[in-house]
């Protein structure tokens, strides 16, 4: 990475991490137990979209198994952290090695990451040869796969049940760390060589090859890191909600995180963190009025599904207007005017980047 | 034949039946620059694709510098030393002039410091500092086939094939392209084939030519021999005259 790379990177990030402290401020200001929910949901679904971006964002293919992913990490931090007489009664089924284990919840998180990323690896190589529409649909079918094993792997999951008695340990600091964290992963990937080389082959897959390009192992590399931060996201997500279904990782939520992405711009990050702020506020918001208008009764039938309808239309509305999302190629930069007050950057004109990229470090 | 060329060896491709390359036989030498030229749908871009395994072979062999590499996929061709361009030029459109050009360097294996280096001198070499943060989607076309052209030297090959790299410029911009090319060779020690329509340019540029007309070669030589030969003659007035009669 060159040093004016670096320096833009940094900036990016600077910026990208506004939402999220943001988040936490207002919280920390009102002490208000729903915005504090809101601003950790917000959180959570930060690290999904910004999964999500890092494969579908650079490889320019549709992926449904993300939602997949996420239970997996789910299921699995949840499992391994359960609290040893709990499970006895959660999953009177779990196997008898499974059931000696409790391990911390933080670190269930990191290992619900790498079964998920494990899994990935391990299925996804045959699917990174196909593109376009054969790729979306085994991506599809892998979704349909993945949920069918959750519902029906008893042992693990309680089958299609609701799985209670998981640990709580996702506050709010922990889901804005870590989204802090998987906005600088998603910011870096970016501009590795597997990123570009990936962006380059969504861009003209012909000419990509041409140049040398193994496209199928530059697309695994990036379904194995999104699945990874899928399986972290879902284990922040198992620890926040404490008790949840295979339901819950499924089609209503990939049309979630998948919106979210979309309508902020899959080609970047700074899009994804911009879907995942502005759609989160615009759920929420309106599950706020729907709520109140069905608390009030001035609507002689209970009023559903708002929010899934409003995102409907908001996704089809951008996209007619900007098919490639709000933000789309370009991630947002730091002024060149601010950019020597950043931390661990020397920005220099264009003029002279040469003779600093020489004296750089990598 | 010598051992260290890109050779082309009695190759036959086939389109729906339709014979688009009939027992070309060609080589490209390492230094020099070879003119590939014929009328429209001659099958020079199919040659092209057929030596870097863009397109199947349905019988002859294509050899680079004593390896046979015939029926291998386009990726290990181009990790073998071989570059191109395209005839309609394929840029990476959301990457800016310098990864675009830092891509072949990255995808051949170099460290990043060197691929960053490296495209660093290309740009330099090509003018492109200007527009080395631009999207490649937003220049203009001699731009863009500048940049086409400098990514394919950023894999440093021992072999480039360029498709048309003139068409769309404007003289201005095609006599600096040339000037550019014509020092290719020798510089970077490569062979060069460049297929072009603009006679006089590739006059000035070749050390040979090599002529097809309906996927056949129909000569082969020097500039001068070539150019008084009866077959290309009647090929080039005849494509001519065909082509005056549709417009008609
Ligand atoms: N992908 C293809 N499918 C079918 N026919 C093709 C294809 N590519 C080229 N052809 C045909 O092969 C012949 C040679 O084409 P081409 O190599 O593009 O000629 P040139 O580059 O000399 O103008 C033409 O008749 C063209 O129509
Ligand atoms: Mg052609």
């Amino acid at each position: 990475m060159t040093s004016a790379t670096r320096s833009s990177v940094i900036g990016t990030l600077v910026i990208l991490t506004v939402p999220v402290v943001l988040a936490l401020v207002i919280s920390e200001a009102l002490g208000i137990r729903v915005v504090d929910r809101i601003a950790t949901i917000f959180c959570i679904n930060l690290v999904l979209v910004l999964g999500l971006q890092v494969f579908m964002g650079n490889s320019g293919i549709l992926s449904f198994a993300h939602v997949g992913f996420m239970g997996i990490g789910a299921y699995a931090s949840a499992v391994l952290s359960m609290p040893l007489q709990m499970k006895g009664m959660a999953l009177p089924e779990l196997y008898p090695i499974v059931k000696a284990i409790e391990i911390s919840p933080y670190l269930g998180m990191v290992v619900g990451g790498l079964v998920a990323a494990g899994v990935a690896a391990a299925v996804s190589y045959p699917l990174m040869r196909l593109s376009d529409a054969a790729a979306v649909i085994t991506s599809f079918a892998l979704l349909v796969v993945l949920h069918t094993i959750m519902v029906h792997w008893h042992q693990m999951t309680n089958g299609p049940r609701t799985l209670f008695g998981v640990q709580s340990a996702t506050t709010l600091y922990i889901a804005a760390g870590v989204a802090i964290l998987m906005i600088f992963i998603a910011l870096i990937f970016r501009e590795s060589r597997t990123g570009i080389l990936l962006r380059a082959a969504r861009d003209d897959e012909v000419a990509a090859g041409a140049i040398g390009t193994n496209i199928s192992n530059m697309r695994w590399r990036g379904f194995v890191l999104s699945a990874f931060m899928a399986g972290i996201g879902g284990a922040l997500w198992a620890h926040f909600i404490t008790s949840f279904s295979p339901n819950a990782f499924y089609l209503k939520e990939t049309f979630v995180i998948l919106g979210m992405l979309v309508i902020g711009g899959a080609g970047t990050v700074s899009g994804a963190v911009l879907g995942a702020f502005v759609v989160t506020a615009a759920f929420e918001l309106l599950r706020l009025i729907e709520n109140s208008i069905n608390l009030s009764g001035v609507l002689p039938t209970q009023l559903v599904g708002l929010t899934e309808i409003a995102l409907a239309c908001a996704m089809i509305g951008i996209l007619i207007v900007r098919p490639s999302g709000i933000i789309s190629a370009r991630e947002v930069a730091f002024p060149d005017a601010l950019r020597r007050y950043l931390p661990g950057t020397h920005f220099t004109r264009p003029k002279q980047s040469r003779s600093a990229d020489e004296g750089g470090t990598q | 034949m010598r051992q260290d060329s890109l050779q082309a060896r009695g190759v036959s491709v086939e389109f729906a039946g339709l014979r688009a390359l009939d027992g070309v036989s060609l080589e490209v030498v390492p230094g020099e620059i070879l003119g590939l030229i014929g009328p429209n749908g001659s099958g020079k871009t199919t040659l092209v694709n057929a030596l870097t395994g863009q397109v199947p072979i349905v019988s002859g062999d294509v050899v680079c510098a004593g390896e046979t590499i015939t029926g291998e996929i386009p990726r290990k061709i181009a990790l073998l030393g071989i570059a191109r361009s395209f005839q309609i030029v394929r840029l990476f459109g959301n990457l800016t002039v310098r990864e675009n050009v830092e891509t072949a360097a990255l995808a051949k294996g170099l460290p990043r410091r060197e691929a960053d280096a490296r495209a660093e001198e290309l740009l330099d070499e090509f003018h492109l500092n200007q527009s080395a943060d631009t999207l490649g989607d937003a220049l203009n076309y001699g731009d863009k086939r500048r940049v086409e052209i400098a990514r394919a030297l950023a894999s440093e090959p021992r072999f480039l094939l360029l498709d048309e790299p003139a068409a769309g410029m404007n003289e201005t911009e095609s006599d600096t392209l040339l000037d550019m090319l014509a020092m290719l060779p020798e510089k970077r020690n490569c062979g060069m084939l460049i297929i072009d329509h603009d006679m006089p340019l590739i006059m000035r540029l070749c050390h040979r030519l090599h002529v097809l007309a309906s996927g056949r070669t129909i000569a082969e030589g020097d500039i001068d021999t070539v150019r008084q030969h009866p077959a290309v003659i009647e090929a080039y007035l005849g494509s001519d005259a065909k082509a005056a009669d549709h417009h008609a």
